[in-house]
């Protein structure tokens, strides 16, 4: 063949005719038929003039062949031998379906004629459509194009093996099966013969030469089977039904073209024809099992052809053992009963396990390959950004951060004791534990990419990680000739919408405070001075809790770190103490409070001090004892509590909470000094308190009567212990005397309110301490002073329930029996 | 941490001098037409804050049968209160 597809041959060489029976592809190029119209006026027309002059020779006259080429408008007159040309050329349904009618009844003649021959073949194309199921059912049933149903169709299909037939005959060089063709005969055939030839390729993968068949050979290939087959009707025996097929293998041997099917080497050959030998195939396996295996999922029994296509097929190791593989059926029949029960059941372990798997793989296909790679990558950053901060964050914040796992893990012995251990480690465990698990299922073929897949994530983690570190600690960039900064922002870490810079505390940014005794009544500034105070105290509370060890003898370091925490506390002490202001220098007279009793009037002052007091030495507490004493009747729970009469018992609500806070707050943390108190600082504090302040007003409020209970009380039991001087008692006894003095007209007016307004055993205890250390002429002084309290007492707590009654007589008898007495005595 | 060093002179931001109120009675104007009084337990830099022995005042404006309008006041009294910081407008301390 030419270059450009020009007939090269001499015109001599080629009035064979047109047509003769030769392949489609070694059909001269259609183009030569107009290269060749040319050459019947000029012969020996040479290759130069017929390729300059194409396009003007052409001549519209001379198309006669262009129907044929093309397959156009029925040309009834043409020759036979172009008509055999065209039919096996182009256009199979439009040319058939003319001549339809003429086919059905050659057709059908020729099947009733040489039913063994014709019935093979077709099924070939057949069996791939219809299921197996279906093949014992002497209809045809179609599943797809209805077009299939015309018998006529047929002819289509096994021209287009012919048009295959070139190729195949190189591939399939099978010569014993090739009956010996005549030479190529010319003669012309008949729609009869040419179908006839047509089958017999079909059948037999004939190495056709594009010369045609004697009519003869359909028996030389097929030796007639003696045992008449059922008659197909419709002439169409496309399934061959398993009955009868399995009778075939029972009599120990298959017809031979079907042997030849069966041939794996039909597997693999040339796709258009090979048809016939894959259908084989699946007809085998799926005919099986609906009958030896009546038991199996009727799904599977004989599953529609696309499903089937989708199990994968059965693998070749494993399941079998020792059985032989078996490729077909031939196989299948030398095997022992045993061995075929045997691979029966493997085949029904297998069926079993591909409908494992197509239940399995159900959610197959779900993701893409990009969805899983988005998913990876969220938590690669998840884990890079938990590693990242890890990396630079100080573990006392890690500690704060992630302060209840560390708690938990610690509880539950954790696998990550220590917050610095960084997380990269931690996240390449929870990889590597991923990736056993994956790989744990086994051999399985999934195995290999699952544990690449694996591999690969903990390389890209690592990097990862690696890249956290690498990043530079700061957490904006700058990039130059920009405006705007750019910040690095995590989970953990947001991005800072503003940054402004905090002056530094410490720093003198602020204006310095003016000399804050100048702004004593400022109520601002108390309030800021006892802010101070907590702030002191708060971290004096936090020194305490980071503590060192107590040094051990020799370890110089220990002892070091010890010294300087000690020091800490030490000017955090100072800190504290100036921020009280209990130092302040007292000013005689002045119409405001001193510092620290403005401090004291505060409801937070006031719970400030036993939380102070822990925080000072003894010598500081005695100082603010020492305050409060001198200051007794400026504190607002005295000069506020002053009753206004004997009468007017109720005091404003915020005076009595008052009142109540500092019993409960200050009260217990004096006492707790006084009562190891030196018996020169009582006798110096009861001092203060008759020389410095109004005893009176003192006397007459809870807080007061409570200090001076606490003073005297002191006093007795250190003179009880003997541990009192004579000199330090003689000293005692006349400040003592003193006070008695003062007090004993008004001892009537201490008593708060009216004898029913409850709540005077504060008063009573005063009177017991002052009883116990008075002398037996004062007790009898002040038996008189308070002779018509008493017996009021005792007469009204007989009109009140009987434990209220006990409750105040015993508030009496504390008193009474101080000097002697008790109340039982007064009847 | 506020200095101590100087005491009384940790104000260095707004919310310092709000801290000076702690622990004692404040009056909170709120959005909608309400105010609170009562002692300030905590507050942060939302001004969320938590009052004990709140006293509420809501303010009602209507309109009566001559359609001039009527404030009227509705007190309440909680024990225990947390204040949604944005409906803060203004805290004071009650001197």
């Amino acid at each position: 063949m030419s270059f450009f597809g020009f007939d090269t041959n001499l015109p001599r060489d080629r009035d064979r005719g047109p047509a003769a029976s030769r392949g489609f592809f070694e059909n001269p190029d259609p183009f030569a038929d107009i290269a060749r119209a040319t050459a019947v006026e000029d012969d020996g027309i040479d290759f130069e003039d017929t390729y300059d002059g194409l396009g003007d020779q052409l001549d519209d006259d001379q198309d006669a062949f262009n129907d044929d080429t093309f397959g156009g408008g029925g040309n009834a007159g043409a020759g036979a031998g172009a008509g055999t040309s065209v039919g096996r050329d182009f256009d199979f349904f439009g040319r058939t379906a003319e001549v339809s009618n003429a086919i059905d009844e050659e057709q059908m003649r020729y099947a009733l004629q040489n039913p063994q021959a014709a019935r093979a073949p077709p099924a070939a194309p057949q069996e791939t459509y219809v299921p197996a199921q279906h093949a014992a059912e002497p209809t045809i049933k179609r599943t797809g194009y209805e077009k299939y149903s015309d018998p006529g169709y047929i002819p289509d299909l096994q021209a287009k093996s012919s048009v295959w037939g070139i190729a195949q005959e190189k591939r399939e060089p099978s010569p014993a099966m090739i009956p010996t063709m005549p030479a190529a005969s010319r003669k012309m055939m008949s729609l009869e013969e040419v179908e006839a030839q047509m089958r017999n390729r079909g059948q037999a993968f004939g190495p056709e030469t594009t010369q045609s068949i004697p009519q003869t050979m359909p028996d030389m290939s097929f030796p007639r089977h003696p045992q008449g087959l059922p008659m197909l009707p419709d002439g169409f025996p496309a399934n061959i039904p398993p009955e009868i097929l399995r009778a075939h293998l029972e009599k120990g041997g298959l017809p031979p073209h079907l042997a030849h099917m069966a041939d794996p080497r039909a597997m693999y050959g040339s796709p258009g024809p090979m048809m016939p030998g894959q259908p084989l195939q699946q007809f085998d396996q799926n005919n099986r099992p609906p009958r030896d295996l009546p038991s199996q999922d009727p799904r599977h029994a004989g599953p529609p052809p696309v499903q089937r296509q989708h199990v994968p097929p059965p693998p070749s190791r494993g399941p079998n053992g020792g059985l032989p593989v078996i490729t077909n059926t031939e196989q299948l029949i030398h095997l022992t009963e045993e061995q075929r029960n045997a691979y029966l059941m493997e085949d029904a372990k297998r069926a079993k396990r591909n409908h494992k798997i197509f239940l399995l793989s159900r959610g197959n296909g779900l993701m893409t390959p990009q969805d899983k790679n988005f998913i990876t990558r969220i938590q690669l950053q998840q884990l890079v950004a938990a590693a990242g901060n890890v990396v630079d964050a100080d573990p006392e914040a890690v500690l704060a951060e992630d302060f209840y796992y560390q708690v938990y893990s610690q509880i539950r012995g954790a696998p990550r004791q220590h917050p610095h251990q960084p997380l990269g480690h931690f996240a390449q465990t929870y990889l590597l534990q991923t990736g056993n698990r994956i790989s744990g299922h086994g051999n399985r073929r999934a195995f290999h990419s699952a544990d690449n897949h694996m591999q690969r994530m903990q390389q890209q983690v690592q990097r990862a990680v690696e890249a956290a570190k690498a990043k530079p600690k700061n957490k904006q960039l700058i990039i130059e000739g920009s405006l705007g900064k750019i910040s690095f922002s995590n989970a953990k870490a947001p991005k800072h919408m503003l940054n402004i810079k905090r002056p530094d505390s410490s720093e003198g940014i602020r204006p310095k405070k003016v000399q804050s005794n100048l702004s004593i009544g400022d109520r601002k500034s108390l309030l800021g001075n006892i802010e101070a105070v907590y702030n002191a105290l708060m971290s004096m509370e936090d020194m305490e809790r980071t503590m060192p060890p107590p040094p051990e003898e020799g370890d110089t370091e220990a002892i070091q770190e010890h010294l300087e925490w000690r020091q800490k506390v030490q000017s955090l002490n100072q800190k504290l103490w100036q921020a009280l202001k209990v130092m302040e220098p007292i000013v005689p007279n002045s119409t405001t409070p001193h510092p620290f009793i403005a401090f004291l009037s505060y409801p937070k002052g006031k719970k400030a001090i036993p939380r102070i007091f822990r925080h000072i030495d003894q010598e500081q507490r005695v100082t603010i004892l020492t305050m409060i004493v001198v200051h007794l009747d400026t504190l607002d729970v005295v000069h506020l509590a002053q009753a206004s009469g004997p009468n007017d018992s109720q005091l404003p609500v915020a005076v009595r909470e008052a009142i109540d806070l500092f019993s409960l707050a200050v009260m217990p943390s004096l006492l707790g000094y006084v009562n190891e108190a030196a018996f020169n600082i009582i006798i110096g504090l009861l001092g203060l308190v008759i020389a410095q302040t109004q005893v009176l007003a003192v006397a007459r409020t809870k807080i007061g009567l409570g200090i001076l209970t606490m003073l005297l009380s002191r006093a007795e039991i250190i003179k009880e212990a003997g541990q009192a001087s004579e000199r330090d008692w003689q000293q005692w006894v006349e400040k003592f005397n003193v006070l008695f003095d003062m007090l004993e007209p008004s001892l009537v007016h201490i008593f708060p309110g009216s004898i029913n307004s409850g709540d005077d055993m504060y008063v009573w205890q005063f009177l017991a301490a002052v009883g116990i250390g008075a002398s037996p002429e004062q007790q009898q002084r002040l038996v008189i002073a308070v002779k018509d309290r008493v017996m009021e007492t005792v007469s009204y707590s007989k009109s009140l329930p009987a434990d209220m009654s006990s409750q105040r007589l015993g508030n009496v008898n504390l008193f009474m029996r101080a000097i002697g007495l008790d109340v039982d005595l007064l009847g | 941490m506020a200095d101590t060093e100087d005491a009384g002179a940790s104000v260095s931001e707004p919310l310092d001098l709000v801290r000076l109120s702690l622990d004692e009675i404040v009056f909170v104007k709120l959005r909608g037409d309400r105010e609170l009084k009562g002692r300030l337990h905590a507050y942060d830099s939302h001004c969320n804050l938590v009052l004990g022995d709140v006293e509420e005042t809501i303010y009602v404006v209507e309109e009566d049968e001559n359609e001039e309008e009527v404030t009227r006041t509705i007190k309440k009294q909680e024990e225990m209160l947390f204040v949604r910081g944005d409906s803060v407008v203004l805290i004071s301390p009650q001197a």
